[in-house]
């Protein structure tokens, strides 16, 4: 009884619409995910068994591989270069330090089209070779491959890998690897003994990003002619026309991705990122002498060259060829206005729900809140394919449910009014990108701690009114970095936006991989390079937010 | 008239750990200066926190003004308990001046009224000139003299203080320990305050409470 009262006590001590709005946002997030699994319980269609018989296995399994060959190039090239930023100093250190995030900038799916192009019978690399008289194999070039895959996935996504370790490696390590090279190790030693081992937390979770970028790509994959389970339920959708089998696949894949994240805790140990021990000294880089000295700045060169320079390089020679074409016709400005409209309305959600749940789980510190940040930042681990098809589920239903109202408004006996809309979209982005932009305002949060509100409050001043008087100002700089970061990643993002955009509406993203796919690879050059300017302002602002804070 | 009245109080940060603040009771009248001293980590600055609003306890009831603010079925949200808070730390708006933060309080008077007690504040506790800069340019002493002003303005009818002398010199902190109880005489304000002085003591409380026992001790005044 007491139990209970005190209960009632403590709910109605947090009921405010701050917090009908976090129960909105959650419920917003969760229904499209559960209508999926839903969707387990069921009993199969016809084509079900056709699917199982014929795509799942091998679906499942390219899927595996190219997580798995991905994941381990990408920790190789992600750790070897953070140990050597970190822990060596060599010409142009500074430099590669920041670029090495450049290739981020990049999504994987324009790498894909312009290297297939590169490589292709008629693109640079094999005229160049010809004219210089070299002939080769047809079979040396065959990029649009699963090994293929694995490459343009390694040196676009490196540098996740890349940026965790090298900041863990040069704030935490000091002492382990100084340790080390006072008992005499051999260099290689010390990376395989010392550094690999104690990085695991990061490298884990690097990799972890790099997995769930994988898993939800599709412009490579299916340029490239690769079967996963984002293109099974593509083809199952768009296809077979079966919205039923594609749910169904979506939520074992979910269901797969699930088991991943439980397999990443367990990799990552109880630890987070920070090390074990108290005395986390910075690690002091040594000199690098002779051969190797160089060595180190020409492999960054490389490194750079293929992951960055080459591709936009590419891209620039094909724009100069097109892009009076591109820009002249008039709907370079619609898809560009297009652009930016969704971003930007998604964004300004995004971001509202993000305040709101971030500030509700401050006051409230306990479980519930916490499951609250949860559920809130979940639609980054699932596929953009999943979101989509949950997403769609949930607004087809409303329409069906909605249709004796729009035959009394007379719009005839069942049309689809939510699920042709906009909504959809903007839905669809709020549920994926949500982590981005609330990861940065509970950061801010984190940063000014409550003690400012509590003074607010003792002054007589409510929890809404403090929010805009002290809190809000107070976190301008995390909410300005969250906006332009989510505003981003949605500009950049394809599988959603191709899947679930209304008819004759096109984006940047979907516009360029269309014309990459219609074999006009010279005419996506503008619109993706469009798109990597816009992703250099992240990359800009990640490294600004990482110089406050150190 | 009894403006704080505490009755069988227990609290606990984690329901692991042992109680920080267990079966505690306590009363205060209406202009009374009480003063809570006992060792760090006794569990000082969370009795004022539990007063204030900004923490729920386990279990116990607390009458402020004879109005129940929290038991196991109500709870009163902080800006509405008319009580006032020096914190630990100061907790100042590092983005509003000292003139804005001793007026962030006042929104209930006129514009003139306001002006006027912001002036009042800031001559009492002597920072004439410096109204206009920010809690960063300030000492550590001067912040805590401002934190102090900025919970006088509003004349709560309930004043909680967290040591809130402990970052000033001997010769100002005499100056401010005489004029402030006069001023909390005057506006007939109540006054709780953490303190580890002696002398804070001896110049200002009526009676004193040591926490840290089971049971709260509590000595008189020796009213000279
Ligand atoms: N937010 C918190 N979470 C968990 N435990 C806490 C928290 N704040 C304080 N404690 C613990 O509660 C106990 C009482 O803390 P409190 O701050 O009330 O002590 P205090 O008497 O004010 O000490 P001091 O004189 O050093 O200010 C301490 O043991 C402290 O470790
Ligand atoms: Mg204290």
């Amino acid at each position: 009884m007491q139990q209970l009262a005190r209960l009632l006590r403590d709910f109605k001590k947090h009921n405010n619409g701050w917090l009908w709005i976090s129960l909105l946002a959650a419920a917003i997030i969760l229904l499209p995910l559960l209508a999926i699994l839903a969707s387990v319980g069921k009993a199969p269609n016809e084509n079900w068994s056709h699917i199982t018989e014929y795509m799942l296995k091998d679906y499942v399994l390219q899927s595996v591989w190219l997580v798995l060959f991905t994941g381990i190039l990408t920790v190789l090239l992600g750790v070897i270069l953070a140990w050597l930023m970190a822990g060596h100093d060599f010409p142009l250190r500074k430099f590669f330090r920041w670029a090495m995030y450049l290739p981020l900038t990049i999504p994987p799916y324009i790498g894909a089209y312009t290297y297939g192009n590169m490589f292709s019978y008629t693109g640079t690399v094999q005229t160049t070779l010809r004219s210089m008289g070299i002939k080769l194999d047809q079979a040396y070039f065959d990029i649009m491959s699963m090994q293929g895959a694995v490459f343009i996935f390694t040196m676009f996504l490196f540098p996740y890998v890349y940026m965790i370790t090298v900041s863990f490696l040069e704030k935490q390590s000091g002492s382990y690897i100084e340790n080390a090279r006072l008992l005499g190790r051999t260099p290689v030693a010390v990376f395989t003994r010392v550094v690999l081992p104690i990085s695991r937390p990061a490298i884990v979770g690097g990799v972890t990003l790099v997995a769930f970028e994988v898993l939800s790509d599709y412009g490579v994959v299916n340029y490239y002619g690769i079967q996963t389970f984002t293109t099974a339920i593509f083809s199952t959708w768009f296809g077979m026309y079966d919205i039923e089998s594609a749910t169904r696949l979506a939520a074992f894949f979910m269901i797969g991705i699930v088991s991943l994240l439980a397999l990443e805790r367990l990799l990552r140990g109880h630890r987070k990122f920070s090390a074990t021990t108290s005395k986390n000294s910075p690690l002091a880089p040594i000199r690098l002498k002779g051969i190797s000295r160089w060595g180190a700045t020409a492999f960054c060169l490389l490194v750079l060259a293929v992951s960055f320079v080459i591709p936009v390089g590419q891209l620039f020679v094909w724009a100069g060829w097109t892009y009076e074409e591109v820009l002249l016709t008039s709907d370079f400005l619609e898809m560009t206005f297009n652009t930016i409209s969704v971003a930007f309305l998604a964004t300004a959600f995004i971001m509202l729900l993000s305040i709101v749940v971030a500030n509700m789980t401050r006051i409230m510190n306990n479980s519930f809140g916490a499951a609250l940040a949860k559920v809130l930042t979940l639609g980054y681990s699932i596929p953009g394919a999943i979101v989509a098809i949950g997403v769609l589920s949930i607004f087809i239903w409303a329409d069906e449910r909605l249709a004796p109202l729009y035959s009394w408004m007379g719009r005839g006996d069942a049309p689809l009014i939510l699920s042709l809309s906009l909504g959809m979209m903007v839905v669809a982005y709020i549920i994926r990108f949500t982590a981005t932009g609330y990861n940065s305002v509970e950061v801010g949060f984190e940063k000014i701690g409550l003690k400012y509100m509590e003074a607010s409050r003792m002054l007589g001043i409510g929890f809404t009114r403090t929010f805009f008087k002290v809190d809000l100002p107070l976190i301008k700089g995390a909410l300005l970095s969250g906006t332009l970061l989510t505003f981003i990643e949605i500009v950049k993002e394809l599988p959603l936006a191709l899947l679930l955009r209304p008819f004759n509406f096109d984006t940047l993203a979907t516009k360029s991989y269309q014309y990459a796919s219609d074999e006009r690879i010279f005419s996506a050059a503008v619109p993706s390079l469009f798109i990597i300017a816009v992703s250099l302002i992240s990359i800009i602002v990640l490294h600004q937010a990482g110089k406050r804070v150190v | 008239m009894s403006i704080v009245a505490i009755n069988k109080l227990t609290f606990t940060y984690s329901s692991k750990k042992l109680c920080v603040i267990d079966d505690f009771s306590f009363s205060m009248n209406k202009g009374e200066i009480v003063g809570v001293v006992g060792e760090s980590g006794c569990g000082k600055s969370t009795l004022l926190r539990l007063i204030a609003g900004l923490e729920t306890p386990l279990s116990g009831k607390i009458d402020i003004s004879e109005v129940t603010v929290v038991d196991s079925r109500t709870f009163v949200p902080p800006e509405r308990r008319g009580v006032g808070m020096v914190f630990q730390d100061y907790a100042l708006f590092p983005h509003l001046t000292v003139a804005k933060n001793i007026e962030f309080g006042l929104h209930r008077l006129s514009r003139s009224a306001r002006s006027a007690r912001v002036k009042e504040m800031v001559e009492l506790v002597a920072l004439a000139g410096m109204e206009n800069r920010y809690p960063h340019e300030l000492s550590g002493g001067q912040q805590q003299r401002v934190a102090l002003a900025r919970a006088l303005a509003p004349k709560p009818t309930l004043l909680l203080m967290d040591e809130p002398f402990s970052n000033l010199d001997a010769a100002l902190k005499a100056a401010i320990r005489s004029e402030l109880r006069e001023i909390l005489k005057k506006a007939e304000m109540t006054c709780l305050f953490v303190t580890h002085d002696q002398q804070d003591v001896d110049a200002l409380c009526d009676r004193t409470i040591k926490m840290g026992e089971r049971i709260a001790v509590q000595s008189e005044r020796i009213s000279s």
